[in-house]
């Protein structure tokens, strides 16, 4: 809650600004028990008591249960959340700037409102991943609350199935994968760090600059793991650097001058520069190419390797190898050596072969920023220092990225593309520039908080309204009149099967944490006893292999004995990272991760196929269909056609397809249920978030 | 600045061509040669019609199988000879040196990548492995090029892989993944069977018509198109292709992954498919090489022997370039676990059939197999080796959507005078 209460702080301070940039802000209407009404925005709970601000600007302090019911249980979740009126405020600002510009180009104003239950099945998806049960749809669907969209909206904002779906969305665009591919180092702890950093809605900004100032191993640091994903790759790391936090993708000008850009490729290894000192391992000097300097062995950690290596053949009688106990052993000691520190002895240095402007070849590349300001250095590693100036509200370009990225989420299209690479200049041609230029500095006012930012986006009318009926072509500009028609992410798929397989209770169910590994790794090779480090090695042995991914520790007792997680009626973000090929994710276009933003929402034939026939379609519709069990107790036809429309579609059938439904009850009895079921799953609306 | 923005200009025509091309490709597989910007015949001359490209993952060992040398270097392997004059094969290998007469075995392989991912990366791709781009294998390339041939089975396969793609090229040229040779193609069978399914597929249609004439995207359409040619698969006998317990002479190929891999991939080329990978692991050598290659190498040996004297008898080896590929050697030296290392600075691959001249040695390395000696052949040579003789042609540049220009093998230099 410490980023929240800095968030009202910061929003305080900035009130005046604010409200001068939104003219209409607006206070809620409290109700008290007595049916008196006022009009206040809130601040906060402080004990017993809600802390408002007046309309005439005055602080009020009131006791709880003066409240009704509805407008107690409002201010918990206000406190959870942030105050409406801002975000109300700001989504009404966001609604003014497009509409502004949707008339300006000939359009009347946005699509139409998107009805109720369209609505439900829309935020359900893009907010928790999945779709809403037939229970959940109802709830919706019968409250009678004038603000039962935003109430749900927050709701879901708060629940389990929002960290989970963020997680895929960053999984893709961090490229996380529970190997870093070269080292036999596993990264499931630095999975399950991004999972903890979005359930706790961690500002952005601070994941980011965790993320870049990392030291350590993954196990006593899991976000070492963002630099450890690409060892042996530093310049494409670098490159991935450019493409999700600046959106700007510079890998051409690794080799040669960018074309279309003004970047040289003497800025391409400034800017790598940041990065030139970063040593991966203890046992070796040097990232490979990012390094001219020392690649021979230094003396101390290495030392350590193999004293430990001797003194466990001594004491503990490791066997030479070919052995395959010391083969473990050897893999043990190894991966306890991949190791971010810096290191000021190495350097960046261009290639030998360099051909572009902005250096020579072999010379010593300083570090120097690409775009905006001078970065500060005093008192500050090189990544902290490029951490430092990445994120300062100077650099207006990272709220920027982040804003784009996450509308893209809401809308299925970004205000300026690809999210990973444009330039200033697309930027001022935006179709939607006063909008981006708002957002951007939303993104900033929120202070990277994610979770209240779409929480703006998504009480906006342009969110809230029909998808555009025809595709727009990429190089037209979008107004943004409403959505695009977007085909489920992969995850949301899969997530989306195993609620319809599972029941709700699927958002609470945890995979495998990384937690054994993360203790084994979590040693500290400088003040370890060999005992100490003898003992992780014996957790180590016992879990080698496939087994230690699926090792979950107790937080509690923190003993090494581990429980094994093998159920794979998971959501997406709890499963291996990514989810195994030939899984029902990976046919369904997941990213394998190699490359940044690599999902693929194309369709393809063994999609049908799983759909057509696979295990969760044959659970709901084969001989002891799900669907015609949970819609047992609907008594007609009728009722039992729309049960199945809001199990699958979570919509109202049209009288069309109602009767089209009731004929094959009609007909078939309890087999034309399920032979609707498999007809709804197997028509592509099901796929598709309109 | 003028000149910077006629060039975003262009960059943003052609990406919307693509965008185009790729929806109208990404409608099926009956769709093909008329949205390829232009129409390209393969070159005059070429014989290879087909590939069957075996990919050894791991790093097959040089000296204990196609480059035999004396000495301390062999460890406790031997050599034979073939009916072939001066052409020499590992002992465990003796049904491939009976048929040296169809193989031109490359001895000069050489390469940088000593790292296994990035190794096979170059290797099934002809390019570096970059962290920003991923590039297409042979399939997509081949289909890319000479556009699709197939009606209802797709143009390329990979088995021993469960995931496939088609790089920065349009998805529908992924190639079909076929994770298990043995398992056939997944979820193909029908939950309900007759009148029902059919009631099944009718409903479905039906209720999805609503939705697909509301939204006019290419997306939507292009699922209809899928359950047409899916249904279209389950009512035909085309899924037979991928069922080898079909076949009479299964144990002949060996009864492990390789084996069946190869089995499954005649089967494929048999049927119409163009391109089968088949890619099979085991062969990372660190460890009592000795033990290792008794292992490997007699299912290796059976496979491909197997493989070239089915195509032969088919009539089918004229017609199907079979190359044998890895991403590096082993060290000569043996290791202190009487292991080999990983060596890119030398190896061997194999080509046969597909017009091929059998019966040759290219290239060739100094008497310890350290150091190539003539005729070196990098990865990039290699694959358009093959893309010659299955007639590419290797300077069509074709642009990713990010305006980056590839052509196939990256411009490597075919080896013209393995074909007769």
């Amino acid at each position: 809650m410490k980023s929240h209460l800095r968030n009202l702080l910061f929003r305080l301070s900035l009130s005046v600004v604010l409200i001068s940039v939104c003219s209409s802000i607006e206070a809620r209407e409290w109700t008290s028990t007595d049916g008196r009404k006022m009009k206040a925005i809130f601040l906060g709970i402080e004990g017993e008591k809600f802390r408002f601000k007046l309309a005439s600007g005055q602080d009020a302090l009131v006791p709880a249960d003066r409240f009704i019911k509805a407008d107690q249980e409002a201010a918990q979740r206000l406190a959870l959340i942030g105050d409406d009126s801002y975000t109300m405020a700001s989504a009404r600002q966001i609604d003014g700037l497009l509409a502004k510009q949707l008339k300006a180009n000939g359009y009347s104003s946005f699509n139409e409102p998107l009805p109720d239950d369209l609505f439900v099945r829309r935020v359900y998806l893009d907010i928790t991943g999945r779709i809403p049960t037939r229970e959940e749809f109802l709830e919706f669907a019968e409250s009678a609350r004038e603000d039962k969209r935003q109430a749900l909206i927050d709701e879901l904002l708060l629940s389990p199935g929002y960290a989970s779906n963020m997680f895929n969305y960053f999984a893709d665009m961090y490229r996380l994968h529970a190997s870093d591919f070269n080292n036999g180092v596993r990264m499931d702890p630095y999975m399950q760090w991004w999972r903890d950093q979005l359930k706790a809605n961690r500002p952005y900004d601070e994941i980011v600059v965790d993320m870049l100032v990392a030291e350590g191993n993954v196990g006593q640091n899991p976000a070492a793991g963002f630099i450890l994903r690409d060892t042996g790759m530093e310049f494409d790391a670098f490159s991935n650097f450019g493409q999700v936090m600046l959106g700007i993708d510079i890998s051409c000008a690794q080799c040669h001058d960018h074309p279309f850009e003004e970047w040289t490729q003497g800025d391409f290894y400034q800017m790598a520069a940041f990065f030139g000192n970063t040593q991966r391992s203890i046992r070796r000097y040097g990232g490979g190419m990012m390094s001219g300097a020392v690649t021979t062995m230094p003396n101390a950690p290495d030392n350590w390797q193999r004293q430990f290596q001797e003194w466990a053949y001594e004491e503990k009688g490791v066997a030479p190898p070919p052995d395959n106990t010391s083969n473990r052993f050897r893999f043990f000691v190894s991966a306890l050596g991949w190791n971010v520190t810096d290191n000021e002895t190495l350097e960046t240095v261009l290639p030998h072969d360099f051909i572009g402007s902005g250096g020579k070849p072999n010379e010593v590349a300083r570090p120097r920023t690409l775009v905006g300001a001078a970065a500060k250095k005093g008192g500050m590693t090189r990544r902290e220092s490029v951490a430092q100036w990445l994120t300062a509200p100077e650099n207006p370009r990272f709220a920027l990225v982040i804003a784009n990225r996450m509308w893209d989420r809401a809308f299925g299209r970004p205000l300026v593309g690809p999210v990973n690479d444009f330039s200033d200049d697309m930027v001022t041609r935006a179709s939607q520039v006063e909008a981006l230029k708002f957002v951007t500095r939303e993104m900033q006012r929120v202070d990277y908080d994610l979770r209240e930012f779409m929480r703006i986006l998504y009480n906006t009318r342009a969110y809230q309204s029909l998808a555009t009926s025809e595709e727009p072509d990429w190089a037209d500009a979008y107004y943004f009149q409403g959505p695009i028609l977007r085909r489920m992410r992969a995850e949301q798929a899969w997530d989306s099967m195993m609620v319809l397989a599972n029941g709700s209770e699927i958002d609470n169910k945890t995979g495998a944490d990384g937690s054994l590994y993360k203790k084994i790794l979590n040693i500290d090779f400088n003040t370890a006893s060999n005992e100490e480090v003898w003992e992780h090695y014996e957790a180590w042995n016992s879990n080698y292999g496939g087994r230690v991914a699926n090792a979950v520790i107790s937080k509690e007792t923190g003993d090494w004995s581990p429980t094994y997680i093998s159920d794979s009626q998971l959501r997406a973000s709890e499963l291996q990272q990514p989810a195994p090929a030939a899984s029902m994710l990976d046919t369904f276009g997941q990213s394998d991760r190699r490359i940044t933003d690599d999902h693929n929402y194309d369709g393809s034939v063994p999609q049908v196929f799983a759909l057509m026939n696979g295990s969760v379609t044959r659970q709901l519709t084969g001989s002891s269909s799900k669907v015609v069990y949970d819609l047992e107790d609907l008594d007609g036809p009728d009722d039992k056609v729309r049960g199945v429309f809001f199990t699958l579609l979570n919509r109202f059938p049209t009288d069309e397809e109602l009767k089209l439904g009731m004929g094959m009850i009609e007909d078939y009895g309890d087999n034309g249920i399920s032979d609707l079921a498999w007809a709804l799953m197997n028509s592509p609306e099901f796929l598709y978030i309109q | 600045m003028d000149h910077i923005a006629s060039l975003a200009g262009n960059d943003c025509q052609s990406r919307r061509l693509f965008m185009e091309m790729s929806a109208k490709l990404s409608l099926g597989v009956s769709l093909s040669v008329p949205f390829l910007p232009k129409a390209l015949k393969a070159q005059d001359g070429a014989k290879a019609k087909n590939l069957i490209y075996i990919y050894l993952s791991g790093g097959m060992t040089h000296l204990d199988t196609f480059d035999p040398k004396r000495g301390d270097v062999m460890g406790n392997s031997e050599s034979i000879d073939s009916p072939v004059d001066n052409m020499k094969f590992g002992s465990l290998l003796p049904g491939l040196a009976s048929q040296a007469d169809k193989l031109a075995v490359i001895n000069s392989m050489t390469s940088t990548n000593g790292a296994h991912e990035q190794g096979q990366y170059i290797m099934r791709t002809g390019y570096e492995k970059r962290a920003t781009i991923v590039h297409p294998t042979v399939g997509p390339w081949v289909e890319r090029l000479l556009g699709k041939r197939g009606e209802t089975l797709p143009d390329s396969v990979v088995i021993g892989r469960s995931t496939s793609n088609a790089g920065f090229m349009e998805p529908a040229l992924s190639p079909l993944p076929i994770a298990d040779p043995s398992g056939g193609v997944p979820n193909t069978d029908r939950i309900v069977e007759g009148d029902r399914f059919s009631r099944r597929m009718e409903m479905a249609s039906k209720l999805g018509q609503q939705f697909t004439e509301k939204f006019r995207y290419a997306g939507p359409d292009s699922y209809v198109e899928y359950y047409q040619q899916a249904n279209q698969l389950l009512n035909s006998n085309a899924l037979s292709a991928f069922d080898i317990s079909r076949e009479s002479n299964q144990a002949d190929y060996g009864m492990n992954r390789l084996g069946q891999g190869c089995l499954l991939a005649r089967r494929l080329v048999e049927n119409g498919v163009r391109v089968v990978e088949v890619i099979s692991g085991g062969w990372d050598m660190h460890v009592g090489v000795d033990l290792a290659t008794r292992s490997k190498l007699p299912e290796l040996d059976a496979a491909v022997s197997t493989l070239l004297k089915d195509l032969e008898s088919r009539g089918l080896l004229e017609t199907t370039l079979v190359a044998i590929g890895t991403e590096f050697g082993r060290t000569p030296d043996l290791n202190m676990n009487d292991g080999r290392d990983h060596y890119p600075a030398a190896y061997s691959c194999v080509l046969a059939g597909g017009g091929v001249k059998g019966g040759t040695v290219y290239g060739s390395t100094d008497g310890a197999g350290k150091k190539v000696k003539s005729d070196p052949m990098k990865p990039e040579d290699f694959l358009a080796t093959i893309g010659y003789g299955m007639g590419l042609p290797l300077e069509e540049t074709i642009y990713s959507p990010t305006q980056r220009p590839f052509t196939f093998a990256n411009h490597g230099e075919p080896a013209t005078k393995l074909f007769g």
